[in-house]
């Protein structure tokens, strides 16, 4: 008998036998998500609009996504310790922890309900309003993206975690969020400490000594996990896990390889809905999206091979800092102005490993390699990384989030963007918006500014070639 | 034989605005409120500027829409953001202008030119009514002073009131309340001349201002802001002499260019 969801599932690329074998846990998962019959039309048509659901790649990915939603939703139902992080992410210690037990739930939720309730079914206005009235109110320049999460505890969407992981790496607001975790839930918190201070022009260049101090800083929240959930973090955890993010971050690199065609290949909402899996995921996330990322792969590359494109050949190409992460209509209007999209600040290819790379723990590996990602080395990290994309993915433009939320980026749209302007030459635009929250920001209100850049891009280009 | 009779529209929050153009001149232009209806206006301001010189539509070639309401003309060719818009018709009748400062009636713009008159930068503030002409229509209100005169007036001010520059409603606020402390009407209207142009200079700084700056919009109109947003930025700022058609004489223009392609390839 025809449930009221598959239709949906299945335009979000799952088997029948996986609706089938997870029924009860989909319809438990959807009532406490408060999505019922009424919700399956507009959603189908809000993923119809923003997704290429052409792809299976895509509908794959989608279908990761949601999985990992169900597992997020009833994770403390079915038996699970429960560890939330915050994002920017901090990835690589989260999946090491999801990697020492099968009794252990790890992901950044906030993230995950953006994917979903935001991108698919067009709901988190009323996670949002929760936020609002739990500790979070409007109009004092909150994060968006906490208040998503603090609504959705407060609403009993997804479940009070055993432990959450503070990650003040690159974010003021996280840490402070998850102060309220604890006062309203008795949540323990671990204080990742981090310092983002460097000298102006050291990046790819780094001090061991920052390495050393956030490794152990690591290393100590492992410690931590041991005596809060009671799971020792073991170097096999560390093997168990390493397979798989191989697997994921090398089809991310293979994709952005693949998005240097001309035309471009992709929408930029379907590389974000690829790269953006490996900062909210630790679990079904990453191992069913890096199928969907190898399906999406062959692909692509018959697009490239084909010279099929989601935009023009010579189109204007722009990096867009970050992809909204909660509705995918802003990345299409842009693509819809004529601007090609083939790069956010997250596919930039990092630079090698140099200098002393021999660390010896767990905790300092992965504070180097947070260190050569740029954005927690300093804002010249993540001015240079942005340097590099432009000669990488050959882009002519970048636009910037400016989300006047949050204090890292929007500093990145002003004082940055003048930095990149004048040192690569091309031209940046600031746009105003928030990542997590279109109700104040919908695409067509920053249609005229994206419309305005990419004919100012394409006049550009024109002179150039004169 | 073709006449090369072009329109270009701008459909802006407040006011719309039709400039029609043959192969050389401008041969008429009409300026009206926007009201409930943006088709509709965009409709009848075409038509007003046309009947202004014995012409109607069938007799247009090329149309290019711009403004806020620039999609929902239908016998429109093409297109064209306001920013695009702003810097050809700027261009054209100043070719040396560098900065373009738009003040319409419920956004502001700073637009950065090249030589050529290509747009190379812009900021734009669409999200609240501080720094637009809306603002100065409830500085006005408050007042009991008609729009027009809020300028003259305020050049007579010996000392201008300091007022909040970031929101209307509390500058409006801040106005009753020095109101009734007995300040002048001079000082006070100075005040919101320098109230706005201040939140304009912060608002452009990322784009810049360089010389000659021109000033557009309906609000260009208004000598009081452009006195005191010349001081705000030190510099002497041009104003066309029919400062609230820019748009669409630009968007005229590239509704010409668009023509003259079209021809070429024909031929």
């Amino acid at each position: 008998m025809a449930r009221y969801y598959d239709e949906l599932l299945k335009l979000c690329g799952f088997e029948v036998e996986e609706i089938n074998g997870e029924g009860s846990r989909i319809e438990k998962a959807f009532q406490k998500l408060e999505i019922g019959p009424e919700d399956m039309e507009p959603a189908e048509s809000w993923v119809r609009q923003h997704h290429d659901v052409e792809l299976v790649g895509v509908r794959k990915l989608l279908a990761a996504w949601l999985k990992e939603l169900i597992d997020l939703v009833l994770a403390k139902d079915e038996g699970k310790r429960v560890i939330y992080f915050g994002f920017p992410a901090i990835t690589r210690p989260g999946t090491l922890i999801a990697s020492a037990s099968e009794e252990i739930y790890c992901a950044c939720p906030d993230t995950i309900l953006c994917h979903t309730m935001g991108q698919i079914f067009n709901k988190l206005t009323p996670i949002l309003e929760a936020g609002e009235q739990n500790g979070l109110p409007p109009g004092h320049a909150l994060c968006s993206l906490w208040q998503i999460k603090v609504g959705a505890l407060a609403k009993g969407i997804i479940p009070a975690p055993d432990m959450a992981m503070a990650s003040s790496y690159y974010c003021d607001m996280g840490s402070k969020a998850d102060d309220l975790l604890h006062e309203i839930y008795g949540t323990p918190i671990v204080y990742i400490d981090g310092s983002m201070d460097s000298a102006w022009g050291e990046y790819p260049d780094y001090s061991p000594q920052r390495v050393e101090f956030l490794g152990a800083e690591l290393n100590r929240l492992f410690d931590e996990v041991k005596e809060i959930v009671g799971v020792e973090i073991t170097s096999e955890a560390w093997e168990k896990a390493a397979p798989s993010m191989r697997q994921y971050y090398g089809g991310i690199g293979q994709l952005t390889e693949l998005m240097k065609a001309d035309p471009v290949p992709l929408y930029g909402a379907e590389t974000s809905l690829a790269t953006i899996l490996g900062a909210a995921c630790t679990g079904r996330g990453i191992s069913e999206g890096s199928k969907a990322i190898t399906i999406l792969i062959e692909e692509v590359q018959r697009r490239v091979d084909e010279g099929v494109g989601v935009v023009e050949k010579g189109a204007p190409r722009v990096m867009v800092f970050v992809g909204n992460f909660s509705d995918a209509s802003i990345m299409r209007m842009i693509e819809n102005t004529g601007l090609a999209v083939p790069q956010t600040y997250f596919t930039v290819p990092p630079p090698k490993a140099k200098a002393r790379t021999s660390y010896a723990t767990v905790g300092e590996i992965m504070a180097e390699n947070e260190m050569r990602g740029g954005l927690y080395h300093s804002s010249y990290g993540a001015a240079k990384r942005t340097e590099m994309a432009t000669e990488y993915s050959k882009l002519d433009g970048i636009i910037f989030n400016y989300p006047f939320n949050c204090r890292p980026a929007a500093q990145m749209s002003h004082t940055l963007k003048k930095w990149v302007e004048e040192n690569t030459g091309i031209p940046a635009l600031s746009l105003e918006n928030d990542l997590y929250d279109s109700r104040s920001y919908s695409a067509a209100a920053l249609r005229t500014r994206v419309e305005t850049f990419a004919e100012m891009l394409r006049a550009r280009k024109a002179s150039a070639s004169v | 034989m073709s006449k090369g009779l072009v329109t270009g529209v701008d459909i802006g929050a407040a006011t719309t605005k039709a400039v029609i153009l043959d192969s050389s001149n401008v041969l008429s232009f009409f300026i009206m409120p926007t009201g409930h209806s943006v088709a509709e206006a965009g409709e009848v301001v075409v038509r007003k500027a046309l009947e202004n010189v014995g012409l109607s539509f069938v007799d247009l070639e090329y149309v290019v829409s711009t403004g806020y309401g620039r999609r929902a003309i239908s016998f429109a060719s093409k297109a064209v953001t306001e920013i695009i818009c702003h810097a050809a018709g700027v261009s054209s009748v100043i070719s040396q202008a560098r900065s373009i400062v738009d003040i319409g009636g419920q956004d502001s713009k700073v637009i950065g030119l090249d030589g050529a008159g290509n747009v190379i930068n812009f900021v734009m503030n669409d999200k609240c009514a501080a720094g637009t002409g809306r603002f100065l229509e409830v500085m006005a209100g408050v007042l009991n002073v008609g729009i027009d005169e809020i300028g003259p007036i305020s050049l007579m001010s010996k000392d201008a009131c300091q007022m909040s520059s970031t929101c209307t409603i509390f500058a409006e606020s801040e106005m009753v309340s020095l109101r009734a402390e007995g300040r002048s009407r001079e000082d006070l209207l100075a005040g919101i001349c320098k109230a706005m142009a201040h939140r304009v200079a912060i608002m452009g700084q990322s784009v810049g201002f360089k010389k000659d700056v021109v000033f557009t919009g309906g609000v260009a109109k208004n000598v009081g802001i452009k006195k005191a947003l010349e001081d705000e930025i030190g510099l002497e700022i041009l104003v066309p002499e029919e400062p609230q058609i820019m748009g669409a004489l630009g968007a005229a223009l590239l509704a010409k260019a668009e023509l003259s392609e079209i021809e070429t390839k024909r031929v």
